[in-house]
């Protein structure tokens, strides 16, 4: 049985389930290694899914849809960064608060635009990559951008992160910014920058979902954006373990829909939860004690 | 010579709320001098060194660098002008390795992609001629207290800053390392450097100063130059008047028959460095054992297994009675709940009954703060609003009613301020001759000299050398050779 659902097309899957999460676990690492914990990555997903939806279907430009997507992200990684970094108000508060506006408010627009609660009519993806899309076999995922971009992105946070001047001031502030003041260091400039970088990235993974699945409907994020924050978590922080981490989800994201799909006996909402258990698993078992940024969480 | 100063405070004022920090503060600093800065702890001296490094902002008055004024924003402005500031509490990213610590926010990059091997170039340089040794590819978190001083160091060094500040440099260095430091900062001053050094050790001040300014309770009360500077004239101005007395020589011979702790061949294993390698260590009753030593080294081990911390690996532990009276390292951490108030942490220890009535409180805090002199702004507030040296002998009160035959006390006046320090040296001294056993755990060896009938050297897990009173003595002529031996062993090197 196990061969009829492990197939290529499966592979195929999975790295696409990857692309949603590695952006949202990178987009909160790059908050949380600045000092800023940002539970609202499933937030950011949504309300960039929505405006991908939105602008497309109002311009048929998906492009302007992409481009209007992160400008949202960006607009509100603005307003996450006022109130967590200027303000200082609890970082989970706001969270919680981001996470539950975003769902709210991308249902109400749905529903003053498009006079539906459940989904939005259909519009165009974001066209794929000349050439690329037609190399043999793996044409669809090297025709997706944003596919190859989350790919490419192991290297650029990991390059970014601890290759760069920016990189090390930014972890700089996470671990300990009287430290990083004493030495001349603006600690919310680079904090702010944590948490925009954030912003566009877990938009970018939002926006994906919306121009992949070709309507936007109501909980279609479905917990992703929690589950990135898991996998970055199990991935200590760290561009490449992410990475696997990652792959592990999506693997098992794909498994549940693959076995669906077949309508084998294992009951779906079983495998539904492996990821769930796994995390658990993983955190206790293999992983051990996990240590976030020294400072993280913490307002300056 | 007609020098102009190089930097210039005057009248400055910072409040904290209500309560001044610093208070007209008014004096100049002369170019390529050691200038020294002191007073008690809470006399406003970090306070003052954060204005002029652009941490804090004065309220009113003014800084001159060169004879122009100067208004900081922030540390960067002050880096600008050639600043340089070792922190009291080292500003160090465990997380980073000695190099990246040390370019941090003066990184060499080509097109924002870092070039840390042109910063280890220019790093070794200077490491070679300050003789700075250090590891820079281990992560702070692993090095000793000492290094993390050297990469303090090399910071300033690495900016090329021409006014140094230290605030209290030397408060967690060994007497050798000390004299270490001492020489790199006589080399700054040849080079034309100017030194502002913060300290409340006077012999250190004699040594180095060229001027010397001191503060009293935010003000400047008394400057000097090195040609007249006096250390008994320096201490009473520092002080004001000191309150307690104590006459160390009250001491009866009460030593009980058998130690009351006996610890036998303790090893202790844990991933850090620091573990324990086969410590053995007897405390009597009306005696007073020192442990002292370089941080680090396994003395928090030690304590941590008497009091029942932590479960010891392999050894045997003795203690003759049930029951300790703890005085812990980190008073804000471990000593008490820092929100609660003085009746409450008293009562969290000394609580007999299940209930606690407001009344209980009330009078719980009021026997403490009667009977141990404990100064506070009222007799319900936290603990934390307390000074340094109240919150301690609040600590102090309460293990001591606890009245137990065994006291353990962990660098008991660190951070408290001179008149503290004696009381809670007179209530030390009080236990041992009524017949405890007292183990002081310090890195403060003036004040093992003072109290202690035994004092045990620990280094890398192990007393190695154990020096008794009759060897350390004021009255004995052997002394400055013991001191230099006891020295040595805190650091390993074999006495001579
Ligand atoms: N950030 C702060 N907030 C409130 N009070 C402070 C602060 N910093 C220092 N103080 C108070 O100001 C006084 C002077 O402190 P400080 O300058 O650190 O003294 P010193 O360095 O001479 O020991 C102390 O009473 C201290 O409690
Ligand atoms: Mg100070």
């Amino acid at each position: 049985m196990l061969e009829s659902i492990i197939t290529y097309s499966f592979f195929m899957q999975v790295f696409r389930m990857f692309t949603p999460y590695y952006l949202g676990a990178s987009a909160a690492t790059f908050s949380e290694r600045s000092g800023v914990v940002n539970i609202a990555i499933e937030g950011f997903m949504i309300i960039s899914a929505f405006s991908y939806a939105a602008i497309t279907i109002a311009t048929q430009n998906p492009y302007l849809g992409l481009i209007g997507g992160l400008i949202i992200g960006i607009l509100f990684s603005l307003f996450f960064s006022l109130f967590t970094i200027k303000l200082k108000i609890n970082q989970i508060v706001i969270g919680v608060g981001f996470n539950l506006l975003m769902a709210g408010l991308a249902k109400f627009l749905m529903l003053l635009f498009f006079h539906s609660s459940s989904n939005t009519p259909g519009y165009p993806h974001i066209p794929r990559l000349p050439f690329l899309k037609s190399i043999p076999m793996i044409g669809d995922l090297t025709g997706d951008s944003i596919i190859i971009f989350a790919l490419l992105l192991v290297f650029i946070s990991q390059t970014v992160l601890f290759k760069t001047r920016f990189g090390l001031r930014l972890r700089s502030v996470g671990e300990n910014p009287e430290a990083a003041e004493t030495l001349g260091i603006k600690v919310r400039l680079y904090k702010s920058g944590g948490v925009i970088i954030c912003g566009l990235l877990a938009s970018l993974g939002g926006i994906w979902l919306a121009s992949n699945q070709g309507s936007f409907s109501d909980g279609m994020v479905a917990g992703r954006g929690y589950i990135a924050i898991a996998a970055m978590i199990i991935g200590k922080w760290k561009p490449m373990n992410i990475f696997f981490a990652c792959l592990m989800f999506a693997f098992f994201e794909s498994l549940e829909i693959a076995l669906q799909i077949s309508g084998s006996g294992i009951p779906s909402q079983f495998v539904q939860m492996l990821p769930y258990l796994i995390t658990i698993l993983v955190l206790i078992g293999f992983v051990g004690k996990t240590k976030p940024p020294a400072a993280d969480g913490i307002p300056y | 010579m007609n020098t102009s100063p190089i930097i210039e405070f005057k009248n400055i004022s910072k409040k904290f709320g209500d309560f001044f920090a610093n208070e007209e503060i008014t004096f100049s600093i002369l170019p390529n001098t050691v200038h020294s800065l002191i007073g008690e702890n809470g006399a406003g001296k970090t306070t003052l060194m954060k204005i002029l490094f652009g941490i804090y902002k004065q309220d009113s008055g003014h800084i001159y660098i060169n004879g122009n004024p100067v208004s900081f924003k922030n540390p960067l402005d002050a880096i600008m002008n050639n600043i340089g500031m070792v922190h009291q509490h080292f500003e160090l990213i465990d997380d980073f390795t000695a190099l990246e610590n040390i370019v941090l926010g003066d990184e060499e990059s080509d097109y924002g992609f870092l070039n840390l091997n042109k910063s280890r170039k220019v790093l070794i340089d200077i490491i070679a001629k300050y003789n700075l040794g250090i590891n820079l590819d281990e992560k702070v978190c692993n090095i000793s207290i000492s290094e993390k001083q050297k990469i303090e160091l090399l910071k300033l060094l690495y900016r090329k800053s021409e006014i140094l500040i230290f605030d209290e440099p030397t408060a967690v260095l060994s007497p050798i390392e000390v004299e270490e430091f001492f020489k790199i900062i006589r080399k700054f001053k040849e080079e034309g450097k100017t030194i502002l050094l913060i300290t409340h050790k006077l012999n250190e001040i004699k040594e180095l100063s060229d001027s010397v300014t001191v503060l009293r309770k935010g003000k400047v009360v008394y400057e000097v130059g090195s040609d007249a500077l006096d250390i008994s004239v320096l201490s009473r101005e520092i002080v004001g008047e000191l309150e307690t007395v104590i006459d160390l020589n009250i001491r009866g011979d009460v030593k009980s028959e058998e130690p009351y702790i006996e610890l036998n061949n303790i090893v202790y294993k844990h991933e850090k460095a620091s573990a324990l390698n086969g410590v053995n260590l007897s405390v009597y009753g009306g005696q007073i054992y020192s442990i002292c030593g370089v941080e680090g080294n396994g003395q928090s081990e030690i304590v941590d297994l008497i009091a029942g911390i932590t479960r010891k690996s392999s050894g045997s532990i003795q203690m003759k009675y049930d029951g300790i009276s703890l005085v812990p390292d980190d008073r804000l951490e471990k000593g008490m709940v820092k929100e609660f108030n003085t009746g409450e942490n008293v009562l969290l220890r000394n609580n007999k009954s299940k209930y606690i009535s407001s009344s209980k409180i009330y009078d719980t805090a009021k026997a403490v703060v009667d009977k141990y002199d404990v100064r506070l702004p009222a007799l319900n507030a936290p603990l934390e609003s307390l000074s340094g040296g109240n919150q301690q002998k609040v600590i102090f009160g309460r293990e001591i009613e606890l009245d137990n035959n065994i006291m353990v006390f962990v660098h008991p006046t660190r951070g408290v301020d001179i008149n503290a320090t004696a009381y809670i040296h007179k209530i030390i001294l009080e236990q041992r001759n009524k017949g405890k056993a007292v183990l002081l755990v310090t890195s403060d060896l003036d004040e093992a000299l003072k109290l202690s009938d035994k004092i045990g050297i620990i280094y890398k897990g192990l007393i190695g050398k154990e020096f008794t009173r009759n060897e350390f003595d004021e009255s004995t002529d052997k002394r400055n050779r013991v001191l230099q031996n006891i020295g040595k062993a805190m650091i390993g090197v074999n006495s001579d």
